[in-house]
């Protein structure tokens, strides 16, 4: 893994002031155009440290210190109105719950239009060619109609999807998806999943896939980093993780996965094939090469 | 004995209650004090309620009788007046007692003329017997003799003793010891005031019986009107000293043998122009202010009755100056209310080189006729007042802009920064006596309201004022301070410094439960006979 | 509730219509003085009664309601703009700006407004028209009235700049005041709507209040205020009743408001 290639490198401790210690010098590697799946318990930090990394912790009450490297820069270092600059635009973000994430008050067409707005200048006709676009790269009506909607009008998995649309409007290198399908019925979160695949395979962007599922990650992700009482306890290759778990918590984790009732009970030892076809989604497990 | 009579007796009493529906306790007179009184100490008395008390309580040398105007001998059997004005002697009467059962004396008379005239204790009625520096002498010749001498003489000198209570030199309680047909029996602040009939009143009705009838009068603290007259219509008081026009109407048609409109009272209201000649206005409105066919013009505008009947109901009577037809001895027989006549009015005005264009006024040099009224805000009749002015000169071409403002601001205008053109509000008036109105009429005074603390007087006709009323303050015969009166009484009504409107007239009410009651137009119109009212026997088949 | 709504725009649309008309509909100027004729009742000369001076109560009723519905609305939306200023901006901002502009909202709430304005109106000239005194009047209240709306405009947006799609907008790079515009401010209508309305009642009673302390509409013109000020005569009332007639036009009109505004829409 040559230094070009690390897209996201962090070392990051962060404290609440009624909860100091959520994260203790916690490190994470990841390389550009790969998914990496961030699995831990509910309260585990996993949402603090997306904060984290655009910095919007402060807005929480957390503190964080330590290092954070975004393609060769400390985003630490940024002043907030670089910051602001970064966010939508390097980095994207999807909040767990669709339904509260987009503003009750607004259309759709303007929610995005006004994503759109924080990092272009453009007349009309430009904003509403990239939106119908990124409604389009997201499986979503193209119509003005839809944009006419609010969000008490659309369901929940058009919710997500209009959230994923925002979020990669302005196609950045790095998508964080906190928690994205955990809201969603099982058939949604497919769809969901295949989204994200294919968002990852089409432009290349980097996801930083956040779950407690460890089904769904497994069914997408490159790689796995388990995080447990603030630390990265283990992170490797998704097959690698689930052939041969070394930390105890990963094997827990592992242990009590469901199992088809269908299967004999031996089947259990290659969870990471039956999560696959469960979530429905062809075993893709490239390498961290396999992408430009 | 007891036993046998105690439930005959019961027997007797719900009887009574059954039969009388007004089930008042039998000989308690309960009527509401405005305001919390500030003090029942009688010579320091400075507002209403504490002279309520003083009135029911304190017994005096000599009182003016509230219905003839006259004086008559109360603790002072006998007086006399002499050197000019300056000497006063009693003959007191004898055996009468204080409340508490010590005997009143001339050391008595002595003890409160001295303690009245102590500069330490700020008396405002020792105030009106200060007529020159210098001290007052009081010699007791014997028990029952005193001899007042004043520095100087002091004009209506024997009437100011119906302010004065006597206190008691040797009574342990002090100012509570009275003379009066009541005595304070107790007081809970800001709620009532419960007095009782005095046990050693010396006064006795024509059958020899003691005086007062009345058992104890409550005078609870209520500030509403609106509840005082609810609470007298459902008989929980007996007496309303003081009544609006609108709630002497609604009395009047529920309970017409309850009101009582005993005709002109003494106060009086009045607008005034600013004549004050550093007063911060443009000087040809100073001008105007200060051009007596101006002043008379306006009076001649203003359509008197129209404000008796419309905001008064015909509860009031059109004022001619400064004395009410009330005041019988003082009032100047020869005047008339300045007739309403606004096409005279014109004319007058015409004089003064001011003109009609179209439909405003203008003065000789063009300027449009506009002015300010100010008056108290929140007084409903004085804002209509105002608003009536307002339409009559609006006929004479003159606009009018009615300011009402809180009475603090007023005050501040009025007597300090002058900056007002005309201001309307009433007088009250509580004394007959002209020497009362000396800070009104001297120039030099800081009543003076139109031109107040004139160094020296600015018109002859204000020199002349100065000397009427210095003249009729100097002399001791009522004659001729009648004469003089009357003569600035006719100034003032050439001259129109102050444009009386009208007087209110004074209305009360009485509950017809009560004998001997006849209200009157002077302070304190309902009870100023109180030792002689009581409770009439309930005739079967009364009232209700 | 179509044609309840339409009945309200129709009502509302009359009513001002007729005020705007006062001059050619009134059946007598409004200060001139029946003075034969105080507190009658409603006759073919005098549709509603006249006032205490023999005014028309009817015309009194109309230039009112001309003054009132004009200037109450205006004074409500001047309180309202500065309260979302206020509140908003101390909302949004959090920290050390919502002290301190709560501080200043506090300390207004607490201050004796009525002798500041009682000062204000000892400072003013004498000899203004009545006119210009209303515009003065309602433009203080306007200026003083914001402050209460100020602390739930704050507590809203508090509330606003914590929720899950601020985040949201922030993270796709929205910031500052257009952030608090396009994102925050839109869900405060209902908030902003709903103190407006409520204002412009107070406002009318406030300058009914102050009209006591000589603070109000000067005589002779008529405003709600001071027409309602005529109900505390309650023997008056008694004797005609039509004399409520302001305070029923001031109910209707309040909920004809109610009625025509588009509620659900930011219910939802």
């Amino acid at each position: 893994m040559s230094f070009s290639e690390s897209l996201l490198s962090l070392r990051l401790s962060i404290d609440y002031r009624s909860k100091p210690g959520v994260l203790r010098n916690l490190a994470l590697q990841m390389r550009r155009g790969e998914i990496l799946g961030l699995v831990g318990q509910s309260g585990s930090g996993k949402s603090t440290l997306a904060l984290a990394i655009l910095r919007l912790l402060g807005l929480r009450g957390g503190v964080s210190r330590g290092e954070i490297r975004f393609q060769g820069r400390d985003l630490m270092s940024l002043s907030e109105r670089e910051m602001c600059e970064l966010r939508g635009r390097q980095i994207g973000l999807v909040l767990q719950s669709p339904l509260s994430s987009l503003n009750p008050a607004l259309r759709i067409g303007t929610q995005l239009a006004e994503a759109w707005r924080a990092h272009a200048n453009g007349n009309r006709e430009d904003c509403t060619r990239s939106i119908l676009a990124a409604l389009k790269s997201v499986s979503l009506p193209e119509g003005e109609r839809f944009l006419r909607r609010s969000p008490s009008q659309v369901s929940v998995g058009q919710a997500q999807r209009v959230l994923i649309a925002m979020a990669t409007l302005h196609r950045p290198p790095l998508l964080i998806a906190d928690e994205p399908t955990s809201a969603l019925d099982t058939i949604t979160q497919a769809e969901v999943l295949r989204l994200f695949a294919s968002l990852n395979r089409e432009l290349g962007m980097a996801i930083l896939y956040i779950s407690h599922d460890l089904l769904s990650v497994a069914s997408l992700c490159h790689r796995i980093a388990i995080l447990h009482e603030g630390q990265i306890v283990e992170c490797g290759e998704t097959q690698q993780i689930f052939a041969q778990p070394t930390h105890p918590y990963t094997c827990q984790l592992i242990e009590a996965l469901p199992r088809n009732p269908f299967e004999s009970p031996d089947r259990g030892n290659t969870p990471g094939q039956q999560a696959m076809e469960t979530a429905g989604v062809p075993a893709h497990v490239p390498t961290g090469k396999s992408q430009p | 004995m007891r036993r046998i009579w105690s439930p005959l007796l019961l027997v007797a009493l719900l009887a009574v209650s059954a039969s009388t529906t007004a089930a008042q306790s039998g000989r308690e007179l309960r009527f509401y004090l405005p305001a919390e009184p500030k003090t029942f100490h009688p010579l320091v008395v400075a507002d209403d309620s504490s002279e309520t008390i003083r009135y029911l309580t304190g017994g005096v040398l000599i009182r003016f009788n509230r219905q003839t105007q006259e004086l008559q001998p109360e603790l002072a059997a006998s007086w006399k007046v002499s050197e000019a004005g300056r000497k006063i002697s009693f003959k007191l009467r004898e055996g009468i007692l204080f409340s508490d059962g010590m005997p009143f004396s001339a050391e008595d008379v002595a003890f409160t003329m001295r303690a009245l005239m102590d500069p330490n204790l700020h008396s405002p009625t020792g105030d009106s017997f200060r007529s020159a520096e210098g001290q007052v002498k009081v010699n007791v010749t014997d028990p029952h003799s005193v001899v007042i001498l004043f520095p100087a003489p002091v004009a209506g000198l024997e009437r100011l003793f119906d302010q004065v209570a006597i206190l008691s030199s040797r009574s342990p309680k002090k100012e509570m010891a009275v003379l009066g047909p009541f005595y304070v029996a107790d007081y809970k602040a800001g709620s009532y005031v419960l007095l009782r009939q005095n046990p050693n009143y010396w006064k006795r009705d024509s059958t020899g019986q003691r005086l007062p009838y009345l058992d104890s009068i409550r005078l609870d603290i209520q500030q509403n009107r609106d509840m005082e007259l609810l609470h007298f219509r459902r008989g929980e008081i007996h007496l309303i000293n003081s009544l609006d026009a609108e709630s002497f109407d609604r009395l009047a048609g529920e309970m017409p043998s309850a009101a009582h409109d005993a005709g002109p009272s003494l106060d009086s209201e009045q607008m005034w122009f600013n004549q004050v000649s550093s007063a911060p206005l443009p000087t040809y409105k100073k001008a105007w202010f200060r051009s007596q066919n101006f002043r008379r013009a306006i009076s001649e505008a203003i359509n008197r009755e129209d404000i008796c009947r419309v905001v008064f109901a015909r509860h009031a009577r059109p004022a001619v100056g400064p004395v009410s037809p009330a005041n019988r001895f003082w009032f100047n027989q020869a005047l008339h209310v300045h007739p309403f006549d606004p096409q005279k009015a014109l004319r007058r005005l015409g004089q003064e080189g001011f003109h009609l264009d179209g439909k405003v006024l203008r003065d000789r040099e063009g300027h449009s006729v506009e002015f300010s009224l100010i008056t108290n805000a929140g007084n409903k009749s004085r804002e209509r007042m105002a608003t009536m002015i307002q339409q009559d000169l609006a006929q004479i071409g003159i606009r009018l802009n009615v300011v009402t403002l809180d009475f603090p601001s007023l005050i501040e205008r009025i007597s300090r920064t002058f900056d007002y053109e005309t201001c309307l509000l009433g007088l009250v008036n509580v004394d007959l006596d002209p020497s009362a109105q000396m800070s009104v009429w001297l120039s030099s005074a800081s009543s003076h309201q139109w031109n107040p603390n004139q160094k020296s007087p600015e018109t002859p006709w204000e020199a002349e004022l100065d000397l009427l009323m210095r003249a009729q303050a100097s002399t001791t015969d009522n004659k001729k301070r009648k004469e003089y009166f009357d003569k600035v009484q006719q100034i003032v009504w050439d001259q129109v410094p102050f444009i009386y409107l009208i007087h209110k007239n004074a209305l009360s009410a009485v509950s017809p439960s009560l004998a001997n009651a006849t209200p009157g137009v002077l302070r304190p119109q309902t009870y100023w006979n109180v030792e002689k009212i009581y409770f009439a026997p309930e005739k079967s088949g009364g009232r209700r | 509730m179509k044609t309840l709504r339409l009945l309200a725009w129709g009502f509302l649309l009359s009513i001002f219509v007729a005020t705007l008309l006062a001059e050619f509909v009134a059946p007598a100027p409004y200060a001139e003085q029946f003075r034969e004729s105080p507190n009658a009742l409603p006759s073919w000369q005098h549709p509603l009664g006249t006032d205490e001076l023999g005014r028309d109560a009817l015309s009194r009723l109309l230039y009112g309601s001309r003054v009132s519905l004009l200037l109450a609305p205006a004074a409500a939306l001047l309180a309202t703009l500065i309260a979302a200023l206020v509140g908003g901006v101390a909302g949004y901002l959090g920290g050390w700006w919502e002290r301190v502009a709560m501080g200043a909202t506090d300390l207004s709430l607490s201050l004796p407004w009525l002798f500041l304005l009682l000062t204000v109106r000892a400072m003013l000239p004498l000899n203004e028209p009545p006119m210009t005194s209303v515009v003065i009047t309602f433009a203080l209240l306007g200026l003083l009235g914001w402050s209460p709306s100020a602390r739930v405009v704050c507590a809203g947006t508090r509330t606003l700049r914590n929720s899950e799609f601020v985040l949201q907008a922030r993270a796709c790079g929205c910031r500052g005041w257009r952030l608090l515009l396009r994102q925050v401010l839109p869900n405060l209508k209902p908030v902003l709507y709903a103190q407006f309305w409520v204002s412009i009642p107070i406002f009318i009673l406030s300058e009914a209040n102050l009209g006591i302390l000589g603070l109000g509409v000067a005589e002779p013109l008529p405003s709600w205020g001071n027409l309602l000020r005529g109900l505390e005569n309650y023997s008056a009332v008694l004797n005609n009743p039509w004399r409520v007639a302001p305070l029923g036009l001031l109910i209707i009109v309040v909920s004809c408001f109610q009625l025509i505004l588009p509620l659900e829409d930011f219910r939802s």
